[in-house]
């Protein structure tokens, strides 16, 4: 056991010293907080087809929404010498030692879609801001029920901050108009199964709900779905969150009434081009790049498909 | 007069889930004047029709005193393999060629794959007494991975409406799922009361050494128990990926602890030998009734894992108190 440990520490250091040696592509990795969802997948590779078509080789790590075994992808990147990491946080707080690790090493750290709560660990932050997105939607989700009903939210997973922050968004909006009663708030963990089967236990107890907001589209659909079985597909308004392909098909066929598109293709493209011209010596990035996510709904539909707009 | 309590003692454990579920029914519907209608009846039986099946299966596992961890993977992946091969088929390129499935044929093909996954569990356990633990916890994260590399990580959506039929159609005023899970439950009370198998399950589980020496064909019986496991799952993945006309690649998450805990409310002793299919499906009746109506009550969803978790304890503490006095 020891020396199998002690010849892979070597081979690894080793790996580390060829760093720098000119004649093999640089080396990007990819750490994405989870593969589990479509979202993230298309994230992680777009930003990997984008490094190889720039030239360089890329790997993509799956934190599975776990800070912990983030921190392991964080050392085993460094230890093998990889030149940049296009990084999406698990956590924003949890996440910046790791990004620090790696700064310290000299490798360039370039997050994607969520930031981290530091000013200097990353080299740059392409970030999808969800807080005003919901912002969006609740003006729209209020002008659609005439600012009066009732309504249930379908949270994601709780312990996620994303959630909260496509909730709190919402709310900033919503709770200013009296007349619209939140009936019921359950979590539906991102889930479409979870959240049919809690939407269908809602409508036992709320049969005469006027709109639903999810918190991604995966719990629109599972919503619309179980709203379709008892009949209230029509009346009921649906908003989910994400862009994903069956909810742009579903608010083209004029089931679901808005979704919040965020850019994946764009942020994963910025930062793998950032860190191209990272290479190229550019140091001067800035340190946080909002990329607004759009509302869309049936009237503006027709511009956009799954992750982004048509081109 | 103590010989009377004696007689009835294991007549009172024995329908302890029964007395629980009647209690938590009448509290729900003291507390909630939706919780007793029909539809909801149904709302609450069409939800535990895959937590039911699958538990089935994992009852079988844990009589023999084993436990199969891989069930919501292999659910997710028979699922997956359904609707792909529904959606796409096999495209061979290479000689120009495309193999369609019928809606038949791709269930086939997906009880199949959950059962040679399921078969793999159990000649692992079986040929390198790996402990089931550790074998199936590998499945669990082996059938994950391959989930994902069939579905390359995103839905598989639109199945059609004669997919759909399974997760919302109806028949004779029941709903399929329904009528799916009667049929594995009846089969699975003909396995365990009348056949061969049944008393070899309940053998091996109660004392393995002495099955042994009995002449039971211990290793054969428990590949088959898990091979049933497997196409349990893969049914179960059937009726979650019709029921959302969508195979998700994260399907089927944690669905082994909710299965576990049907199995243990139910009575089913974890060591093996002791337990019955009714009450493993009165014991997923309780967790999907329990669930059903802690969101009609509007309870905070961190309250509600709170709530199930004390549910999941008391029932075993109950359980342990009446075996031991028995």
């Amino acid at each position: 056991m020891k020396p199998l440990t002690f010849a892979i520490l070597t081979s690894l250091l080793l790996t580390g010293c060829g760093r720098h040696d000119q004649q093999h592509p640089k080396k990007i990795a990819i750490i994405v907080s989870t593969l589990n969802n479509p979202w993230f997948v298309f994230l992680a590779q777009t930003a990997a087809k984008k490094a190889t078509d720039l030239g360089y080789s890329s790997r993509i790590f799956d934190s599975q929404n776990n800070t912990d075994l983030e921190s392991d992808h964080f050392d085993n990147a460094i230890a093998s010498g990889y030149d940049a990491i296009l990084f999406n946080p698990t956590d924003a707080q949890g996440s910046v030692t790791n990004v620090k690790k790696a700064k310290d090493a000299g490798i360039p750290v370039f997050c994607m879609d969520r930031e981290i709560n530091s000013k200097d660990a990353a080299t740059s932050q392409i970030l999808s801001d969800s807080y005003s997105a919901c912002i969006d939607l609740g003006k729209l989700f209020v002008s659609t029920l005439h600012k009066k009903g009732s309504y249930v939210e379908l949270l994601g997973i709780v312990s996620d901050n994303n959630t909260w922050n496509r909730s709190n968004g919402f709310h900033s909006v919503v709770d200013n108009y009296p007349q619209l009663k939140m009936v019921a708030r359950q979590a539906a963990d991102f889930d479409r199964n979870k959240a049919m089967e809690v939407m269908e236990s809602i409508l036992q107890a709320h049969p005469d709900i006027d709109g639903v907001f999810c918190g991604n589209d995966a719990m629109a659909m599972g919503a619309w779905q179980a709203l379709t079985a008892a009949g209230k597909a029509g009346h009921v308004k649906v908003i989910g969150f994400d862009g994903a392909d069956d909810a742009i098909r579903s608010i083209k066929e004029g089931k679901l009434t808005a979704t919040a598109m965020q850019f994946p293709k764009r942020i994963a493209e910025l930062a793998a081009g950032d860190a191209d011209e990272y290479f190229k010596g550019r140091r001067d990035f800035a340190k946080k790049l909002p990329i607004p996510v759009e509302v869309v709904s049936a009237h503006n539909i027709d511009n956009y498909t799954a992750y982004g707009k048509k081109e | 007069m103590q010989t009377a309590i004696a007689k009835y003692r294991p007549m009172i454990a024995r329908s302890q889930s029964l007395i629980a579920l009647v209690v938590l029914c009448v509290a729900l519907s003291l507390l909630s004047d939706k919780f007793l209608t029909v539809q909801n009846g149904f709302n609450v039986l069409r939800q535990i029709s895959v937590n039911v099946c699958i538990s089935i299966g994992m009852t079988l596992v844990v009589l023999t005193a084993g436990i199969d961890l891989s069930v919501g993977s292999v659910l997710a992946l028979s699922g997956a393999v359904a609707a792909g091969l529904l959606k796409n088929g096999i495209p061979w390129p290479a000689h120009d060629l495309f193999i369609g499935f019928t809606l038949l044929g791709t269930i086939v093909a997906a009880l199949f794959v959950g059962s040679i996954l399921g078969l793999f569990n159990g000649w692992v356990i079986t040929r390198f007494k790996v402990p089931p633990f550790v074998g199936t916890l590998a499945m669990l994260t082996i059938a994950r991975g391959l989930t994902m590399l069939w579905t390359k990580g995103y839905p598989i959506s639109g199945l059609g409406p004669k997919f759909d039929f399974i997760g919302s159609g109806w028949l004779l005023g029941i709903p399929v799922l329904v009528w799916i899970c009667v049929l594995i439950v009846a089969a699975a009370l003909v396995i365990v009361k009348k056949t061969a198998l049944g008393r070899h399950i309940y053998a091996i589980g109660g004392n393995e050494q002495a099955a042994r020496l009995s002449g039971i064909p211990i290793n054969r019986v428990k590949i088959i128990v898990y091979t049933i496991a497997g196409l349990l799952s893969a049914v179960g993945g059937i009726m979650v990926t019709s029921r959302l006309d969508s195979a998700q690649p994260n399907a089927g998450i944690s669905y082994e602890l909710d299965s576990i805990a049907a199995v243990v409310i139910g009575g089913t002793s974890l060591s093996g030998g002791r337990g019955t299919i009714m009450g493993t499906v009165l014991g997923a009746i309780i967790i999907g009734v329990l669930n059903n109506g802690l969101v009609l009550l509007n309870v905070s969803p961190f309250w509600q894992q709170v709530i199930k978790g004390f549910v999941i304890l008391l029932s075993v503490i109950v359980d342990k108190m009446n075996t031991k006095e028995a």
